[in-house]
């Protein structure tokens, strides 16, 4: 009997099997550069058939519907983003072209939000591989910072805003201090932790014994070993930084991303809202793209 | 490091060395000392000390009782004097094949500020460095591979590559650690060759009535190796009389020199290699020191 049931499974399993072979192919199967194209333009198509399907139906059910747009309501949308003004007769004339673009929320919100999010970066990876650096090299500093270090890691930089709005106030250095201090204990804590474990005792011993002084072991033997760490630690840092930069702007901006997906959310300007998303996620997009290229061209060595 | 005449005559001396660790007696009384041009093989059972006593050479971990002098300068901490290659080659990732070689010239001859301020006088340098690191790859034959990066070299290229690190620094002497135990049969064979040529420069320059170049220590598990590659070999072993406070060297007697060209008749080899075995492995052979220490009195006697 039991026999029975078993082979039964086995033939009721070989198509799924196979489906799945054809599907996924096997593990760690090596795809060509074209399939790898061809899968990543399917997947974005099946997101926008998807998303076109349920914007459908809701039209079907209500075609005032705001909450999933169309794309008549998407041109309307962008429509808002842009500028409002004519375009400016003398482009060189300063007056003139920022009078023009300021009338454009995408321009005052990027223009915000990205300066506040490149400060509190610059400020929280620089502070981040000072510190991360040398609890790497230096076991003193490293038995200073590592408690404090890991018990930050562990508050959330969102719930710490109250201390945020109380010791910065509600002006740029919120943002900045937000950001910096929000990726500082993660970051910090991924570049000691390459710098303590990829560069063995052995290659420091080396460099003594090649004529390097200590500040030369820090620079030109640790830091060059752990650069592309660093970097894809940065690259990992952005979508925390995003996160904290909007939920701040969310509370207390009057310009920025944040502060127009709050508002326009407000009004179910949805159409606005998934605008300004897909313009988030396009520059997250590209700053990663930025630091995956200046990793491989400072360290070629490390591969992909 | 302080300055003794006395001390020139050896490329190192090791003076009445002991370490412990807590109650676990390691190195018990050691002395050493090695000519400048010797190629000397130190041979031991598993766990005697052999890397304790290469660690307080270079003075990673220093001795707790005894002196290390290196070229007429005492040790206190790793440096250019004494250079070491690791089994595990111990490149740096970062940089190419000739970047490392050259690396040491770089670290002992500029600062990190000389580097960053005055760059006009760095680049000629550097030029000068990479051109020297050329002809020390030319020498270990890895011309051909001096743009490659470590990742991209097999084992015995990077261990060449290593030598060749060390070696263009000229130390006073050069710390070999079990430098072919990872490497397949073949590669060892090129390597212990390599050394070989090495050990004739240091004749020609004898010859020639000058310093000779290249003085190495070279620890090795392999008696074959030890006697075929040094000129000299030694015992450390815990197996003599006062063996519970650790070990110390129990066998000292020239080995039978090769030409690069000389067939490898290890044959040659079996009466020293089962004297070594009695002298240094055999825990039933207590003996005293001087039955098997007898290098120096072999030396004077031929020089008399």
């Amino acid at each position: 009997m039991l026999e029975t049931i078993a082979a039964f499974g086995r033939i009721a399993w070989a198509p799924i099997a196979l489906l799945c072979r054809f599907l996924f192919g096997k593990v760690r199967e090596p795809i060509g550069a074209p399939a790898k194209f061809a899968l990543g333009v399917a997947s974005i198509l099946v997101l926008i058939a998807s998303y076109s399907l349920l914007s459908y139906q809701r039209h079907q059910e209500n075609p005032r519907d705001t909450t999933v747009p169309n794309a008549s309501q998407f041109v309307e949308g962008w429509q808002k983003v842009i500028p409002k003004k004519d375009s400016p007769t003398d482009w060189f004339d300063k007056q003139q072209r920022k009078k023009y673009l300021e009338s454009s929320w995408l321009y005052v919100d990027v223009i915000a939000s990205f300066t506040r999010l490149f400060a509190g970066l610059s400020i929280g990876v620089i502070i981040s591989l000072v510190v991360g650096m040398a609890m790497g090299c230096l076991p003193r500093v490293e038995a200073f910072f590592s408690p404090t270090l890991s018990f930050l890691a562990k508050i959330p930089p969102t719930a710490m805003l109250a201390v945020y709005f109380v010791l910065l106030g509600t002006d740029f250095e919120l943002f900045i201090g937000m950001i910096a201090f929000g990726i500082f204990p993660t970051l910090a804590q991924g570049i000691y932790q390459a710098a303590k474990k990829d560069v063995t005792d052995h290659a420091v011993n080396k460099s003594l014994t090649l004529g390097a002084s200590q500040m030369e072991v820090i620079w030109n033997v640790v830091f060059q070993q752990v650069l592309p760490r660093v970097i894809e630690n940065v690259r990992l840092q952005i979508g925390p930084a995003m996160v904290f930069l909007i939920a701040a702007e969310w509370l207390v901006a009057d310009e920025g991303f944040g502060y127009r997906l709050r508002m326009q959310s407000r009004l179910l300007n949805m159409n606005v809202v998934y605008i300004y998303l897909i313009i988030l996620g396009a520059i997250g997009f590209l700053m990663d793209l930025l630091l995956s290229w200046t990793r491989r061209k400072l360290s070629p060595w490390f591969g992909e | 490091m302080t300055e003794n005449n006395d001390q020139e005559e050896f490329a190192l001396d090791v003076k009445n060395v002991s370490h412990w660790f807590g109650s676990n007696k390691v190195l018990n009384n050691v002395n050493l000392q090695i000519g400048h041009g010797q190629i000397v093989s130190i041979v031991g059972p598993s766990g005697c000390g052999k890397s304790t006593l290469l660690r307080a050479i270079l003075a990673t971990h220093p001795p707790k009782r005894g002196e290390i002098w290196s070229d007429g300068k005492r040790v206190r901490a790793p440096n250019r004097d004494v250079g070491i290659v690791y089994q595990h080659y111990s490149l740096y990732d970062f940089l190419t094949a000739q970047q490392n070689v050259a690396f040491g010239l770089m670290l002992d001859e500029t600062s990190l500020p000389y580097r960053a301020l005055v760059p006009w006088k760095w680049w000629p340098q550097r030029k000068k460095h990479m051109q020297a690191a050329g002809e020390y790859l030319d020498k270990v034959r890895l011309s051909h591979a001096k743009d490659l990066y470590p990742n991209e070299m097999s084992g015995g290229m990077r261990q060449r590559v290593a030598i060749a690190q060390a070696l263009i620094m000229q130390p006073a002497i050069l710390l070999l650690d079990e430098p072919f135990g990872a490497l397949d049969e073949a590669t060892r064979e090129e390597l212990q060759l390599m050394l070989l040529e090495l050990y004739q420069e240091n004749l020609q320059a004898k010859k020639d009535n000058g310093k000779p170049p290249f003085t190495i220590l070279i620890v090795t598990h392999e008696l074959n190796e030890a006697l075929y590659v040094a000129d000299r070999i030694i015992g450390l072993s815990q197996f003599h009389d006062d063996g519970k406070n650790g070990a110390t060297i129990v066998y000292d007697k020239p080995a039978p020199v090769f030409h690069p060209n000389d067939e490898r008749d290890f044959l040659a080899f079996n009466a020293q290699k089962d004297e070594l075995r009695k002298a240094v492995f055999s825990p039933e052979n207590l003996q005293q020191h001087a039955e098997y220490v007898t290098y120096w009195n072999e030396q004077k006697q031929a020089a008399t």
